[in-house]
């Protein structure tokens, strides 16, 4: 068998694999296949079903339909994390899979401990020996008695690839390893990923990173809308390519026509160097009246807490706010008094009180307004209600409607009209139209419109490309926590943004 | 030295002086029978600490040990009416009060994934009924006290060579067997893990159901030995014994450093947490205050330690960004120079 794997022997394979969650499908008949000992790269946008496809393989949610076959052992539909496991699939997870408190050791020989003699008692000698033999063999740097609790993300991945590699795992399954590591960390685990691959070990490798996908791959799978685009070999991959594959047609059909026009009327929010440590450093814009202020990069690189902190949410480290004009340090509370809204991420975590009817949500983020003393006027706050209700057209236009039985539009709108009932200044709006049908989209983008058309500034935080070449005047792309690129006054495509966001293109677009 | 290791040191030293303190109060402090006494009361409170201590390890939390103390006894006392069984047969028996309900807590918490509080809280409300409900009656159908003579019984609330009580080597047997089951066993290890992660436990092949309905059941077996020590020390028994006894154990586990989160704990600790809390009671008392502010010091105390924990914490965060910061204006700094 050739180490590379080409034409070598497969080792997973699916076929006609689907997989629907009440309602769309989210995988549709998608044929996939790893070789023994090569890197796979699966690729695809945010929602293009990368994630349900690892679900799928490791058993997390089960399949609608298809076969997958693994090492020659068929695959029940019937599938559990704990059996893919036992079969030789490990995910290197990023964090959280590891048991804080305990040593690196204890780590890798969780329910594995070598015993004295005959004894139930765990030999901890022979189980630091091991490890430390495991760790020297492939030359990493840990300390098989080290806590968890002390060493770096990095090193904890190490951890996981030697639990892995313990329980001998044939297929290493990484999804999005390098977020959180440094230039050398990367470095180190390509190193490490080559040494995988001499021993036989496939590696499945998930990233947005095209510049990772290209150094490492043997070959690339593109998803695309729950479908398989193409499988690239190793001499068709280019970045440029794959992400021509990830993209497809949306581009010419909404994306590209969009030309940025710049609107300088007066500075609502002038933030200079702002920096949390870990999270994002030195960030610095000006965002001015009835502006829609986009702000694109991949999941992790900054964004929703860049708008958090600007909020009042989460505190910064170093840096300045100035807000129509005057110093700002943020908190929540006085954000509201200032005129300014939030629509978080996650709306059914931190968006709506589900168990609560249309009204007491709308009432919630106006109490100042309505229980001015403290005790809730129930006449205004009901006018209130009917007023954000018939704005935003939300079904059913029941007032008394629990928030959690609406639809995931209708629920966006509710959070909506939390802050249009209000004389608005500043709006921060992160991912608004996720899991969102398309014709409530459509209305959510016709209200953001219309919001900067009446003078309020708005920061849009969104994944969806189109959604924010569509929305803004101007787009800032963040790349691990700092602003990578500023598109404004040009064309923009979603293609430009992902490339950025991705790190293929240095400074290849000047405007 | 971990933030751990310098707690441990400054409970210990606080210890140290507040004997030195109520010895020159009251020198009768330093008296050997005193001594035993407080070490007794300790005992007591730290075998259900023992058990209370693992169910905290798996971020768990155990309302009902004070009632099970109170049922277990009054099993005992039924048996020691009613019936002329030997203590080796009915001690035993009545120690199934704590594991069952134990399995009953567990089962449900599990099963079910319901809050361990409410559970517990449950059963304790269940239990404390039953302690009534089957505590011996005089003929006019009023709860009786009943005064414990048995010989034989009355064996565990004695002292063996005059000296030491025999509740003070059950515990100090009970706590150092625990401490090594929890770091040389894999069971031990499979609870540590089920507190800290329990996603990642299961993930690694561990039934993190199993171990905490086992650990439950640990639990409420050291509250059912407490209240054969404690019944018996007391020679006598009534329905209402233990309940409340809670409070003193969370102190003493708290104190010990074990986590309310979970995944972080030992029993050297609790049993620190417990010769403290026994020692507070007993300055109370030698002081000659009245004993009804107990439970207004226990109360503060497990406060300030939770207090002190979580700043503690937050603290070590805020001295990690710093340093983080530091490192980054001075990379920055060369950068540009």
């Amino acid at each position: 068998m050739e180490i590379n794997g080409e034409n070598g022997a497969i080792l997973l394979e699916c076929r006609g694999v689907s997989k629907s969650y009440a309602g769309p499908l989210v995988l549709d008949k998608v044929d996939f296949s790893i070789r023994k000992g090569e890197v796979h790269s699966l690729v695809g946008e945010n929602g293009a079903g990368k994630s349900t496809l690892i679900k799928v393989i490791t058993g997390v949610t089960n399949r609608d339909s298809g076969e997958i076959v693994f090492d020659g052992t068929p695959i029940p539909i019937e599938h559990s994390r704990k059996a893919s496991q036992d079969l030789g699939i490990a995910v290197i997870y990023q964090e959280l899979s590891l048991i804080p408190g305990m040593t690196v050791a204890q780590n890798i020989f969780l329910t594995k401990e070598p015993l004295l003699g005959h004894t139930r008692l765990i030999d901890v000698r022979k189980m630091n020996k091991m490890a430390q033999a495991l760790i020297d063999k492939y030359q990493f740097p840990l300390k098989a008695a080290e806590p968890i609790d002390r060493i770096s993300i990095a090193q904890r991945q190490l951890v996981e690839i030697l639990k892995a590699l313990s329980s001998n795992a044939s297929l290493m399954i990484m999804d999005e390893p390098t977020s959180s590591l440094t230039k050398t960390e990367v470095e180190m685990l390509f190193s490490i990923i080559h040494t995988l691959k001499a021993e036989g070990i496939s590696v499945l490798y998930i990233s947005h990173r095209m510049e990772e996908v290209y150094a490492l791959s043997d070959r690339v799978t593109v998803l695309r809308d729950g479908k398989l685009v193409s499988v690239l070999e190793k001499e068709q991959i280019s970045p440029a390519e794959i992400i021509r594959l990830m993209i497809g047609h949306k581009l010419e059909e909404t994306a590209l026509h969009h030309h940025l026009v710049s609107k300088n009327g007066k500075v609502v929010l002038d933030v200079e160097g702002l920096t949390s440590v870990g999270k994002f450093a030195d960030i610095t814009f000006q965002l001015h009246e009835g502006e829609v202020l986009g702000i694109g990069g991949l999941v992790g690189s900054g964004r929703t807490e860049l708008v958090r902190a600007l909020y009042g949410i989460d505190s910064f480290d170093a840096g300045l706010v100035k807000y129509l004009g005057r110093p700002f340090v943020p908190s929540v509370r006085r954000s509201i008094e200032l005129g300014i809204g939030f629509i978080p991420e996650e709306r059914r975590l931190q968006g709506i009180l589900a168990t609560q009817s249309i009204t007491r949500n709308i009432g919630i983020a106006n109490l100042d307004k309505l229980a001015p003393i403290g005790v809730v006027n129930g006449k205004t706050e009901r006018q209130y209600s009917e007023k954000g209700i018939r704005l935003l057209n939300v079904k059913p236009p029941n007032p008394e409607h629990l928030a959690g039985n609406l639809s995931g539009g209708n629920q966006q709108k509710v959070v909506l009209a939390k802050w249009l009932v209000r004389d608005l200044k500043l709006i921060f709006i992160d991912e608004p139209t996720v899991g969102i049908d398309i014709g409530a989209k459509e209305e959510i983008y016709e209200h953001i419109k219309k919001l900067a058309g009446q003078g309020v500034s708005v920061i849009l935080v969104s994944s969806d490309l189109p959604e924010l070449t569509r929305l803004s005047d101007r787009v800032l792309v963040l790349r691990k926590g700092k602003i990578f690129h500023e598109f404004k006054e040009c064309v923009l495509t979603g293609e430009m943004i992902l490339r950025v966001a991705s790190g293929i293109v240095e400074e290849a677009y000047e405007n | 030295m971990s933030s751990h290791a310098v707690r441990r040191i400054i409970l210990l030293g606080l210890m140290v002086v507040i004997v030195i303190m109520i010895t020159l109060v009251n020198p009768v402090f330093l008296s050997t029978g005193n001594i035993m006494k407080l070490f007794q009361e300790a005992s007591q409170t730290g075998i259900v600490a023992v058990g209370f201590t693992l169910v905290m390890i798996t971020g768990g939390i155990d309302m009902s040990i004070g009632a099970v103390i109170a049922v277990t006894s009054m099993v005992c006392v039924n048996f020691l009416s009613y019936t002329h069984l030997p203590v080796w047969v009915f001690v035993p028996i009545s120690l199934l009060v704590g594991v069952l309900t134990g399995l009953f807590n567990g089962w449900f918490i599990t099963r079910f994934r319901l809050p361990e509080f409410i559970v517990t809280l449950a059963s304790k409300s269940i239990l404390t009924g039953t302690a009534l409900v089957i505590a011996v009656k005089d003929s006019m159908g009023f709860v009786q006290n009943v005064y414990i003579q048995n010989e034989a019984y009355l064996w565990f609330g004695g002292q063996s060579f005059g000296l030491v009580y025999r509740a003070t080597f059950a515990f100090l047997i009970l706590g150092v067997a625990t401490q090594l089951f929890m770091k040389m066993t894999r069971s031990g290890t499979n609870i540590f893990a089920s507190g800290a992660n329990p996603q990642a436990a299961s993930l690694s092949g561990i039934n993190t159901s199993k171990t905490v309905i086992g650990v439950y059941m640990f639990s409420g077996l050291c509250a059912s030995i407490a209240a054969v020590f404690i019944s018996s020390r007391m020679m006598t028994a009534m329905h209402e014994l233990g309940i409340g006894s809670e409070m003193d154990v969370i102190a003493a586990v708290v104190l010990g450093g074990t986590s309310f989160s979970g995944g972080f704990g030992d029993i050297w600790g609790t049993m620190l947490g417990a010769f403290f809390m026994a020692l507070i009671k007993n300055v109370i008392l030698k002081m000659g205050i009245s004993p009804w502010v107990q439970p207004i010091v226990i109360g503060g105390i497990i406060v300030i330690t939770v207090i002190v924990d979580v700043s503690q914490k937050k603290l070590a965060d805020k001295l990690a960004t710093k340093a983080k910061l530091r490192k980054l204006t001075a990379e920055s700094g060369q950068a540009a120079a």
